[in-house]
């Protein structure tokens, strides 16, 4: 049923519609038996442009040479005319079209009628060129845009993987710092210390033991000293991870709800740092729409880590039903969710929850063996 | 009774079935139209339309193909698809074949009633008794129906059923000389009046119509002889085939 | 030539049509005439019949095809649309050729008049191709075998009837008349009417060119590629 609401539908049904007209023409006024050739030539050429849909336009002379080949023979071929007068006027040869009104020079002929039907021929024709130009020009640019939007979901889903390839080779690098500076620093002390007690067993003089004994706890001493200064130095300022959530859940309190509770269960550690992003732009959207449109006195915020998932609730005692308030600050971040193989939904029941589920790579973490910079 | 509960879902069955609308009620309907504009007022010498004529011998004609939904149904409920769920019902199969035979005849006679209807209201065709002319209908409609099953259960396959059944059907209608003219020799003419039923049944209709009972009868009671006979030559046959 | 070839196996493979295609011309052959009108013999007037049963049961191989998932394949093999049909085509028509010799010839042998036998047989032929292309359009419609042909019975009788093959055009009232011109069953009757009467060959020639026409008409509307 959708085919019939097509122009091209209504141009087929137009030629074929004018050919029973010619047709009833040669019933009604009793021609002679030739002509009726005329009409089953015009058939033809109406049957091969159904079947191949576009003809190229230099065949509507055929309409023509055929209708005027049997002008000396039958009225009927100046009534034909209007066919060729359609096709030019389809595709838009306007001035070759109109040529074909010379029909209205046979003088046997009720002029006004042919007149009429010619000019119709000719307005539908040209009504149909632009509407099908149109449906052509239509679908072209909804195929550009398509292909547009395509282009952009790839990108996207690049940039999502490369932030994630980013976060792991952060991880590793520091990885790599770390295991250096511990060799570096504590390393080298806690080796010699070791090496000083194995010749304190062998060694019977009392001053040089004790000698060896002092300097094993020098070693030691130097070896306490760089871990705190080496702990100290890598521990950050910046709260991240689940810090990093409840210092962001702490700071929302004073912007406007009375108290925000946090809790938080399960191995931080196991979370790759591509999704503390995540989280944490999750909380500052849901407590941000939860200051700007509710009227929630309190929030609770619940963090858990599990075996195979990781999973952030906030929630409000919140009565005002927000209706739909899909923003793109949502969309976009059910996207990058949704990206990492997760979830982000939100509902509206007892108050506003949303719920970010996002799952964890099995193995615990980083695996170094597998390449990433594909 | 268990079979009666399954009398309107055949019914209901046959009435679904587009093609047989199709053959045996659309077609007659636009056959007569055309056969009404041409004969239009056209009279033979004792003043009778043509139309008159041809409508009895088309509507009758009709009934001689009215088995094929008996036959088709019963094929496919005994013999082919819904065999093992027929059988596997708790009712009695024969009782039940008996019910099919009987609502595809009804339904015969029911499309032969609504083509008699379109003769008379639409084409303007004066049926002078419609009491006999129903009582020939069905009278056809039930030896068709016995025929078309003695077919059935004398043939294994189902196509070849339904071959010889066209056959029959096409076979009567060409010897009663409605195609072209027979041939002149005794065979031919016995089988162009008596020996055929389409005949013997047009004949009575339109000899009841011209006021000649006698004749009507005797063609009307031959018919019904003919019907009963092979009515117990079928309940023969569908017990051997059955068995 | 291998689809012509299989489709020539394929026409007498099936046992009914086998039965079909020989027995009905023989029966032809042997109907006798009428009085007054028809000009020729019965089985020559209603041969086109005859034509128009034989080409719907031969065209509805093609459909069997469709419905057996054999297009489909054909879709990926090396075979062009237009060569498949084509072929079909012309071998069915070469089937209906033999058959009206087989008429023609049978006639002449048994003693029918048949006014201008040569004549007769050109008309025969363009009536095949005419009614192979209507059937080809037809069965573009179905899916279903049976079904197509059961729907196509009672317009055969329809297009006869009134195209004038089973009783003169000149009854039917002038609206019908002028009507029947549009049944290729018309032209067969006209042809079938000069066969018996007419002298110049140019009506003759109008009659073929316009069966033709039809053939071509519908071969069109008829070769639309389904592969469903």
């Amino acid at each position: 049923m959708k085919a019939l609401k097509e122009p091209m539908t209504f141009v087929q049904g137009w030629r074929f519609l004018t050919i029973g007209a010619l047709l009833y023409l040669w019933i009604a006024h009793e021609a002679k038996t030739g002509s009726y050739l005329l009409i089953l030539l015009l058939l033809v050429l109406a049957s091969l442009r159904w079947r191949f849909g576009r003809l190229p336009v230099w065949t509507a002379f055929a309409d023509a040479a055929v209708c005027l080949a049997f002008v000396p023979f039958s009225d009927i071929g100046v009534y034909g005319l209007a066919l060729p007068i359609f096709e030019f006027a389809l595709k838009g040869k306007w001035a070759v079209s109109l040529l074909f009104f010379a029909g209205l020079l046979v003088p046997s002929l009720p002029s006004s009628l042919l007149f009429w039907l010619y000019v119709q021929a000719f307005l539908f024709g040209a009504f149909a060129c632009t509407a099908l130009g149109h449906q052509r020009d239509y679908k072209r640019e909804a195929d550009e845009q398509r292909k547009a939007r395509q282009e952009l979901e790839r990108i996207r889903l690049e940039l999502l993987e490369a932030n994630r390839a980013v976060s792991r080779q952060a991880e590793l690098m520091e990885r790599h710092r770390i295991s250096r500076q511990l060799h570096d620093h504590l390393g080298h002390d806690l080796t010699g210390a070791s090496l000083a007690l194995q010749a304190y067993e062998y060694v019977s003089d009392p001053a040089e033991a004790r000698e060896l004994l002092r300097e094993v706890g020098n070693r030691l001493e130097r070896s306490t000293t760089r871990l705190r200064e080496a702990v100290h130095n890598m521990t950050p300022v910046t709260p991240i991870g689940a810090d990093s959530l409840a210092y962001i859940a702490r700071n929302f309190r004073h912007a406007g709800i009375a108290d925000i509770r946090f809790r938080q269960s399960g191995d931080m550690q196991r979370v790759a740092p591509h999704m503390w992003e995540l989280l944490e732009a999750c909380l500052k959207e849901a407590l941000t729409n939860i200051v700007r449109h509710s009227n929630a006195s309190e929030a609770e915020v619940e963090l858990q880590a599990s075996e195979t998932i990781v999973r952030l609730r906030i929630g409000d005692n919140g009565t005002v039903h927000p209706g739909d308030l899909s923003g793109s600050g949502i969309r976009g971040l059910q996207m990058r969710a949704r990206a990492l193989g997760g979830s982000l939904s939100r509902g509206w029941d007892n108050g506003f929850t949303l719920v970010c589920v996002l799952p964890l790579e099995q193995g615990g973490g980083i695996d170094e063996t597998a390449d990433s910079r594909r | 009774m268990r079979v009666l509960a399954t009398i309107p879902f055949t019914l209901l069955r046959m009435v679904r079935s587009y093609i047989v609308l199709l053959l045996l009620l659309a077609m007659p309907i636009l056959l007569l139209t055309v056969f009404a504009f041409i004969l239009k007022g056209a009279v033979t010498e004792t003043g009778e339309p043509y139309l008159y004529q041809t409508a009895i011998t088309m509507v009758l004609t009709f009934q001689l193909f009215g088995g094929s939904i008996v036959m088709s149904y019963i094929q496919t409920d005994f013999f082919s698809e819904f065999r093992a769920r027929i059988f596997a019902l708790p009712f009695n199969r024969t009782m039940y074949a008996f019910s099919i035979m009987m609502c595809g005849t009804v339904y015969s006679i029911l499309m032969g009633l609504i083509l008699m209807a379109y003769t008379q209201f639409v084409l303007g065709v004066a049926w002078t008794n419609w009491l006999w002319a129903i009582y020939i209908l069905s009278l056809m409609s039930i030896l068709s129906s016995v025929v078309y099953l003695i077919i059935t259960f004398a043939v294994k396959s189902f196509k070849t059923a339904e071959r010889l059944s066209v056959l029959y059907g096409v076979s009567f209608v060409t010897l009663a000389g409605l195609f072209f003219p027979m041939p002149d020799n005794a065979f031919f003419r016995f089988m162009g009046s008596y020996g055929n039923p389409l005949a013997l049944s047009v004949e009575a209709v339109l000899n009841m119509s011209r006021s000649n009972s006698g004749g009507a009868w005797f063609q009307a009671n031959l018919l019904l002889a003919v019907t009963v006979v092979l009515f117990a030559l079928m309940l023969l046959v569908g017990r051997r085939r059955m068995a | 030539m291998t689809i012509f070839h299989f489709a020539l196996k394929r026409s007498f493979g099936n046992r009914a049509n086998l039965l079909f295609l020989t027995l009905f011309p023989i029966a032809c052959i042997f109907l006798p005439s009428g009085e007054g009108w028809p000009f020729l013999p019965y089985g020559y007037q209603y041969f086109g019949i005859f034509i128009l049963f034989a080409s719907i049961r031969l065209a509805a191989i093609m459909l069997e095809d469709r419905a057996k998932g054999v297009v489909k394949r054909l879709a990926v093999a090396p075979v062009s649309h237009l060569r498949y049909i084509s072929q079909n085509l012309l071998a069915y028509l070469c089937i209906m050729v033999v058959q009206c010799a087989v008429v023609v010839i049978g006639g002449l042998l048994y003693g029918q008049q048949l006014y201008q036998p040569a004549w007769l047989m050109l008309l025969y032929i363009s009536f095949s191709a005419a009614s192979l292309a209507v059937a080809l359009a037809w069965i573009s419609l179905y899916r279903n075998k049976e079904i197509s042909f059961l729907v196509f019975m009672p317009i055969v009788f329809l297009v006869a009837i009134l195209g004038g093959i089973m009783m003169p055009v000149d009854i039917f009232p002038e609206g019908l008349r002028r009507l029947a011109v549009v049944f290729p069953t018309y032209w067969l009757a006209k042809g079938l009417d000069w066969i018996a009467f007419g002298e110049s060959i140019g009506p003759f020639l109008l009659v073929n060119g316009v069966l033709w026409l039809y053939a071509v008409v519908f071969v069109i509307m008829g070769s639309a590629r389904k592969i469903e």
